[in-house]
């Protein structure tokens, strides 16, 4: 209630590294509720302890199976979601105890791309309205969004820079295609002036041709306005195409953070290396076994315990089913140049994707960036 | 569609022919008025009216419906005959005469009314009942299911266990019973007992809409945008739920006339001083068994006629007001 937070005012050069959001020791549980009284018999761990940094004007790209908590953790993020425990500062201040015009002003700093384009716009409203709402919602006197044509014309200003025709705002959401219907929901985000976006799997529910220029114009906006983003998706690559760096979740932790180069190149934890080799190869002589893991992705309402990949980690087997990793939960370790890994024992996964003992995953054309592709 | 003009086309310099085929085409094209018609966005109820319009059942169906609204109205002034006065007061008994010039529905039995005053008279009432009490119910039901959906938790735990527990009530006996009691006869009364009883199945709707509603990617962007509660549930939600929320008002006014023809032809309903479609049929059943049949057909045929007529009006609207649809 002091200053609104986005008067802050931004460096004149705008340091890469210095971090936007911080999250720590963030937790989000689910109550599972039964009975006539509703008491809590349990929790769903969606997000388990989650800590780790997003730097300005980055994409942080975070992946994972279904169900491992990437929608939660954004979805907290942006206080839609209420978190257990844990804090997310932005400017050092915990973004998670913002109240009444703090958490408006908060809103505006921090936008949000769905999914779904079907779902995420309201059908029974014109695309004026759905773009100017959030306008409206975020009036003050300087921008002078509480008068009707200043939100048209910045309506109509958005849906050109997402590559619309201005007149489009007369129309109803029913009238567009998938891509269209993204780009809308791209132009109601980037209207607030956000500094933060929160993309939900923007291309996965489009066409593959559609998802190309989509993910072309989120990387051109994201130039153009100075974006930071924490996209999420389960398709590697493009992950890979688009961030800088990348989180690998499981169950609700964090297992290995990354540059995108070296996750991809050299993954340091034993899921990453599963996920890594599932990746499809566009080169059809390329023969390529992968690394499938078994079994199903554990409960988040009983997770196991130690190390929450045990269960299904190929790595302990070949170790002969250490003690350590049923036992302990591996605290994040810095392997040099800002790679964590949460795996006790991380360095062997380095010697067997090296020495070529991993059945299927091995790295013999090791590019800087190009995924993990294994020998024929 | 139309016979294309086969005018050649003359290239401009520098203009393939098949260039200057389709140049000539779009021009034709922007000439045409429908050009800028199709590119402006109708509104959604005017695209709704459209839809509705091309359902051929929807249109019989309201047709029906609203002939009978315009008889129940319009026809108790223009009969020459008054409700309140026995037409012929020195013939005591009679066995009613069937259909005929000056009665098209003939005469009833005993008192010798007209029927068609009686259905026309009939009608009015049954559509005002059904009507009113289709609105108490909505609004009734509305604001439960309502507050039970968007708020959930516990509030929705006990309102919801409320309206379980009063639909194992067998309703039919519930209603004779309050009619019974509070003021059987009175039309204001069987219509309010009606209103107050039919809200169970529009609150579960109203609830289970707006559970779901509560959920859509389109709520959560508005309230990452900062959009008040208010404007959350008037703007987003309402709307959306309002479409099955028509559609359930208008066929649950069948569902009341029916009940309510029930009701009065047992006997507790509306009093046989004011003809409801029920209670006409109600005095007919002793002299249909002497062959008197058009006294129970009219009123039987206004029923039908006027249930039929809703539930497809209904059905149309269900179609036309869902915006995914097509035109």
């Amino acid at each position: 209630m002091t200053q609104p937070a986005s008067l802050a005012p931004s460096p004149a050069a705008p340091d890469a590294e210095l971090p936007l959001i911080e999250v720590e020791h963030l937790k989000t549980y689910y109550p599972i509720r039964a009975g006539i009284i509703r008491r809590t018999v349990g929790q769903v761990k969606a997000v388990d302890d989650v800590s780790f940094q997003i730097r300005k004007g980055e994409v942080f790209g975070l992946v994972g199976e279904s169900g491992c908590g990437k929608t939660t953790l954004g979805r907290t993020l942006l206080r839609l979601e209420k978190a257990t425990a844990g804090q997310v500062k932005m400017e050092g201040r915990n973004i998670l105890a913002f109240k009444g015009d703090d958490l408006k002003a908060l809103r505006r700093r921090i936008q949000v791309i769905f999914q779904d384009p079907v779902g995420s716009l309201n059908p029974r409203m014109p695309v004026s309205d759905i773009i100017g709402e959030g306008l409206m919602a975020q009036a003050t006197a300087e921008n002078g969004w509480a008068d009707r044509t200043a939100r048209d014309k910045r309506t109509g200003d958005y849906l050109e820079v997402v590559g619309l025709r201005r007149d489009y705002a007369r129309r109803y959401p029913h009238e567009f295609s998938g891509g269209q219907r993204q780009r809308i929901g791209i132009a109601r985000a980037l209207a607030l002036d956000p500094e933060f976006v929160f993309a939900d799997e923007p291309v996965s529910a489009l066409d593959v041709s559609i998802q190309s220029q989509i993910l072309n114009l989120m990387s051109d906006l994201r130039e153009q306005f100075n974006l930071t983003y924490l996209f999420v998706a389960h398709n590697l690559s493009v992950v890979q195409y688009i961030s800088d760096r990348v989180g690998v979740m499981y169950l609700g932790k964090i297992v290995e953070v990354a540059d995108v180069a070296d996750l991809y190149a050299h993954p340091r934890h034993p899921y990453t290396v599963a996920l890594l080799s599932a990746v499809p190869d566009p080169d059809p002589r390329v023969r390529k076994k992968r690394l499938v893991l078994h079994g199903d992705v554990p409960s988040p309402a009983k997770p196991p315990t130690g190390c929450r990949f045990h269960t299904r980690c190929w790595l302990r087997e070949q170790l002969g089913n250490p003690e350590q990793c049923s036992a302990e939960d591996p605290a994040p370790r810095d392997m040099g140049g800002g790679h964590q890994v949460a795996c006790h024992f991380a360095e062997q996964v380095s010697k067997s994707v090296a020495s070529e003992t991993i059945h299927g995953v091995i790295a013999s054309k090791t590019q800087e960036t190009g995924p993990v592709v294994a020998g024929a | 569609m139309d016979e294309r003009k086969d005018a050649p086309v003359t290239p401009a310099v520098g203009e393939s022919g098949q260039d200057a085929y389709i140049r000539a085409e779009v021009e034709e094209l922007e000439a045409s008025p429908d050009y800028d018609v199709a590119l402006e966005s109708l509104g959604q109820w005017e695209l709704a009216w459209r839809r509705f319009r091309k359902h051929r059942m929807a249109i019989v169906g309201s047709a029906l419906f609203f002939t009978m609204v315009l008889a129940g109205v319009v026809g108790p002034f223009i009969l020459p005959f008054d409700l309140y006065t026995i037409p012929y007061p020195d013939v005591i008994d009679s066995f009613g005469r069937g259909p005929m010039l000056g009665h098209p529905f003939g005469e009833t039995a005993r008192l010798q009314w007209d029927v068609l005053m009686l259905v026309v008279n009939g009608t009015r009432l049954s559509l005002l009942i059904g009507v009113l009490a289709s609105i108490i119910a909505t609004v009734i039901g509305a604001l439960v299911g309502g507050i039970a959906g968007y708020f959930g938790g516990l509030v929705d735990t006990i309102l919801m266990r409320i309206v379980d527990s009063l639909l194992t009530l067998p309703l039919l006996f519930v209603v004779l019973v309050f009619t019974k009691f509070l003021g059987s006869g009175n039309w204001l009364s069987v219509t309010i007992i009606f209103g107050l009883f039919g809200w169970l199945g529009i609150a579960r709707l109203v609830r289970a809409i707006l559970l779901s509603l509560r959920e859509e990617d389109y709520v959560d962007a508005a309230r990452a945008a900062g959009v008040g509660n208010f404007r959350i549930i008037f703007r987003h939600l309402m709307p959306n739920a309002l479409s099955p929320i028509i559609v359930a008002t208008t066929l649950s006014v069948a569902g009341v006339i029916i009940g309510e023809a029930f009701v009065s032809f047992l006997g507790f309903g509306v009093g046989p001083e004011t003809p409801t479609l029920g209670n006409i049929l109600s005095g007919s059943q002793d002299t249909i068994i002497n062959g008197n049949w058009w006294w129970a057909f009219f009123p039987g045929a206004a029923i039908v006629v006027i249930v039929l007529g809703i539930n497809f009006m209904g059905d149309g609207l269900r179609d036309a007001l869902d915006p995914r649809a097509k035109i």
